[in-house]
């Protein structure tokens, strides 16, 4: 009696995860439509920023002390090197760096020393801008109303990040949101614009200086030609507070922003400086405006350059959410419209009743009553199935869908090997119960090995796939351990009903 | 009923039959590899960009690869799908550059060439005259148009999902205003929409872009995937049974996934995630029916002391064929339904656990069965001398 209560509970506990299945049972963004992207953070652009900071640091350091030195060059990503020192100072420049630069190590030859940061602060970094990217994208992807957006990184400490956005009614604009670095930077201007390289740089030799960098201006800003500007950026997109939409004097729209206290400061001292000089606004690595410096400004400006209002939303939009630590590359996006997954869905169920009646019907043929047994034992299938799926907020995708069907073909399996048996026991002679219960032991153990082998393909299935396959081995998985309780279980209890009524049973119909 | 009541096949007999024709096969397949420049990979593996397409009247291939070559894509791979008219446009050149070498923002440029080149004339200059096109716009800006004949913006976005959720149910496609007044909508607002729109002839069913990083990656973590769950398999049987039975197992599987891979190439299936998906789902699946005549040929080996192997390995696989005809048939019949209903999307799904399954029962008998025979053979004669 208490397995039938067991039985109950399961299927009717399941059942009710199941409803109402609209809610309950999450769809796959192949069937439900929406975007799929997987982004890189290139980290190496954090290392650069970080090393950069550093150099500036140690400029001021050395200024302070009073240290020479002719050059810094950098190296790589994360080194860089002083040359020119005097000898006579290798105790003092070890103080400060042993004070100072904990997070680097640092080598002295001559009149050389070379800076490298640390490979567990290197890491640290790369890890840290990963994570910042995905909070600074889920920002971004909340403040534009996406419903039950995936935002994750792809793989145990890797450069990757999935995002899944369903639904999306305006696919471009939000990836532009998304993808855009919105790396802000105040730069001060060496020279330009000029309309080429050449011509940018031939006050300089034809070499670019080792304290700038040629950018170039942004055409759909209005900015043409190309601008020679400070290596290092005065402030940053990161140091902003609060951004958004305004419009300037003559009524155009720009984005008013306010900067943290600490930036101000530092934004005080270079405007100061450089009052009458053009400063460089500079977004991904483009120059979008370059006004001349008129006052002093602190902590409240505002970013100029010829926007529309909608991207000046999106602008405020994406550094109010904060700037991304470096800047992010598509590796692949996927966008499904509605339509396509309203018809996967139509031919999947379509598919699968198909299978489901004529599986059943060849069961009951080739196993009259028994066969009967078999579908009570489909039917509670698909329940426990679709209930656990729910539980675990499994989600349903199209390959999901082939493997619940193809689990309608693998779980009468089960069913069959217990037939099998039982009708071999039969033919040798054992009585109805003898048959039954040696049917049934004999036949678990080859049910239990079969089984686990699909499970450790569905496994590894899992460990490798990408949603849609990952759906397919969800599916697969749930419907081989609840095919094995419905047929050893369920059926074995039906069987047991079946001859607990009568006390004699000469003939099974199986 | 029943179909092998007492059968009494001497399946060893033809062991070395088996061993020749298998082999052949996967010599073909080889073959078939080598002279078909490998295989043909999905989007997935390849990278690339994948533009799906329905339109709302006849259109051949030869259309729109003579609509893709005005842009210089006229070799992109082009597959029609569905009984509608529904398109797949893959194409991974967009210059002379490498693939590898290509960025992201050129292959979403190219996805936009290739939607734009399918307009008529006529829709190019709807679209010049500011109209927008009912069947490619979402709901935003069909919302705004609504709303300047219904100055109500939370009724017009209404509306509009009304729209899209009616179109999304016909493959993406209104072909006609009448059937706008099926979702009960003013006479008014029809006629305004009719005014500002037009009904474009295609609609974007999805557009996928993939990078080449993603697609070696995903071609090492598949190749990976197999190789682990090949081993998995034999480290599972070996336990079970003997290590002699692990390997057969695992050889046999090894024989499954190239016969199948041989028939992918010969019929010019594309490798994608899903079929790879099917690959793993044979590899377990195949093996079931080797553990069922195994276990048995472990029962007989205590119960049949006086038989020499070959009649125990005999007996076992008669003794399990029933259960091995009708499990594999059950199976074989679901994917065939899958094959024949499931779409497009899932057709290699299904073809390659077709061609799995049947190669599947196959092997248990004269695989699995015939290489732990001849082992046995061979331990024995070791044994005897």
């Amino acid at each position: 009696m208490w397995k039938w209560i067991l039985i109950a509970i399961v299927v009717i506990g399941t059942g009710f995860l199941t409803f109402p299945p609209k809610q309950k049972i999450k769809l796959g963004l192949d069937l439900k439509g929406g975007m799929h992207l997987v982004l890189k953070v290139e980290t190496n652009d954090a290392l650069n920023m970080e090393t950069d900071h550093q150099i500036l640091r140690i400029q001021d350091l050395f200024k302070e002390k009073i240290i020479k030195y002719s050059s810094i060059k950098k190296l790589g990503v994360s080194s860089f090197e002083i040359e020119g020192i005097d000898s006579s100072q290798e105790d003092e420049i070890k103080n400060i760096l042993d004070q100072y630069f904990i997070d680097w190590d640092y080598s002295i030859f001559s009149n050389v020393v070379r800076l490298s940061m640390r490979l567990n602060i290197a890491t640290q970094i790369r890890d840290q801008s990963v994570s910042q990217a995905i909070e600074t994208i889920r920002n971004r992807v909340d403040e534009f109303g996406v419903a039950e957006p995936v935002i994750q990184r792809q793989g145990m400490g890797g450069e990757r990040i999935l995002v899944q956005l369903p639904g999306v009614s305006d696919p471009d604009r939000v990836k532009a949101i998304i993808k855009s670095t919105a790396l802000l930077e105040w730069k001060l201007v060496v020279a330009g614009p000029a309309p080429s390289e050449e011509a940018l740089l031939k006050d300089f030799g034809g070499v670019v200086p080792g304290d700038a960098d040629v950018v170039r201006g942004d055409p759909r800003k209005g900015v043409e030609g190309f601008y020679l500007l400070k290596k290092v950026a005065a402030v940053t997109g990161k140091d902003i507070r609060n951004a958004r939409r305004s419009t300037d004097e003559f009524n155009q729209p720009v984005v008013s922003f306010t900067l943290s206290s600490a930036a101000g400061k530092i934004f005080e001292k270079v405007t100061s400086q450089n009052i009458g000089k053009p400063l460089a606004i500079v977004l991904d690595n483009k120059v979008i405006s370059a006004p001349t410096i008129q006052a002093t400004i602190r902590d409240q400006g505002i970013i100029t350059g010829r926007f529309s209002i909608e991207e000046v939303d999106d602008l405020s939009l994406v550094l109010r959410s904060g700037s991304l630590p470096a800047s992010i590359k598509y590796l692949e996006e996927r966008t499904v419209g509605p339509s396509l997954g309203i018809d996967s869905i139509r031919k999947g169920l379509t598919s699968y009743l198909i299978a489901l009646v004529l599986v059943i019907l060849f069961m009951i043929i080739y196993y009259k009553a028994a066969g009967v047994n078999a579908f009570v034992a489909l039917i509670f299938n698909m329940i426990i199935l679709l209930g656990v799926m729910s539980y675990f907020k499994a989600t349903l995708t199209l390959p999901g869908i082939a493997g619940i069907i193809l689990t309608v073909g693998m779980a009468v399996d089960a069913n069959v090997l217990i037939f099998e048996r039982i009708r071999e026991d039969l033919r040798l002679g054992k009585t109805v119960r003898a048959a039954i219960a040696s049917g049934f032991s004999k036949a678990f153990v080859t049910i239990l090995d079969s089984n686990i082998t699909t499970i450790i393909a569905a496994v590894f299935l899992f460990q490798f796939g990408t949603g849609p396959v990952k759906g397919f081995a969800v599916t697969l998985i749930i419907g081989i351990v609840a095919s094995m309780f419905t047929a050893v279980f369920v059926s074995r209890n039906i069987f047991e009903l079946i001859i607990s009524k009568r006390r004699k049973i000469e003939k099974l119909s199986i | 009923m029943e179909f092998f009541k007492t059968s009494n096949i001497k399946f060893m007999k033809y062991k070395y039959l088996a061993f020749v024709l298998s082999g052949i096969v996967i010599a073909l397949g080889i073959i078939s590899y080598i002279s078909k420049d490998g295989f043909i990979y999905g989007i997935d593996f390849s990278g690339g960009t994948l533009v799906e397409l329905a339109f709302k009247e006849d259109t051949t291939v030869a259309d729109i690869r003579s609509k893709l070559a005005k842009v210089g894509l006229g070799d992109s791979l082009i597959q029609r799908f569905g009984e509608r008219n529904e398109f797949l446009i893959k194409t991974q050149r967009i210059s002379e550059k490498k693939f590898e070498e290509e960025r992201m923002e050129d292959h979403e440029r190219m996805a936009k060439l290739i939607v734009d080149i399918m307009r008529t004339e006529k829709e190019e200059q709807e679209l010049k005259k500011g109209k927008i096109d009912l069947n490619n716009s979402n709901e935003i800006r069909i919302a705004k148009i609504v709303e300047n004949y219904l100055n109500d913006r939370k009724r017009a976005s209404e509306i509009a999902k009304k729209i899209i959720e009616y179109r999304n149910g016909r493959m993406g496609l209104i072909t006609n205003y009448d059937e706008l007044y099926n979702l009960r909508l003013d006479g008014k607002i029809v006629e305004g929409i009719k005014k500002d729109s037009f009904l474009g002839s295609f609609t974007t069913l999805g557009v996928e872009i993939v990078g080449p990083q993603i697609g070696k990656d995903l071609r090492k973590k598949a190749t990976l995937a197999i190789i682990w769950a090949l081993l998995g398999m034999l480290v599972y049987i070996a336990l079970r049974f003997k290590i002699q039975y692990g390997i057969a197992g695992v050889i046999t599987l090894f024989h499954d996934t190239l016969v199948t891979l041989a028939f992918i190439s010969f019929f010019n299936k594309e490798i994608s995630l899903n079929v790879v998906a099917a690959l793993l789902t044979i590899v377990g699946y195949s093996i079931n029916d080797t553990i069922v005549i195994f276990d048995r040929v472990r029962d007989n080996l205590k119960s049949m002391k006086k038989h020499n192997f070959e009649e125990i390995l005999n007996n076992s696989i008669n003794q399990t064929l029933s259960r091995t005809i009708i499990t594999s048939g059950v199976v074989f019949v679901t994917v065939v339904i899958l094959y024949l209903f499931g779409g497009e999307i899932i057709n290699g799904f299904a073809f390659t656990m077709i061609v799995g399954v049947i190669t599947g029962s196959y092997s248990t008998i004269y695989q699995s069965c015939s290489i732990v025979y001849l082992w046995e053979k061979y331990l024995r004669k070791k044994r005897f001398k």
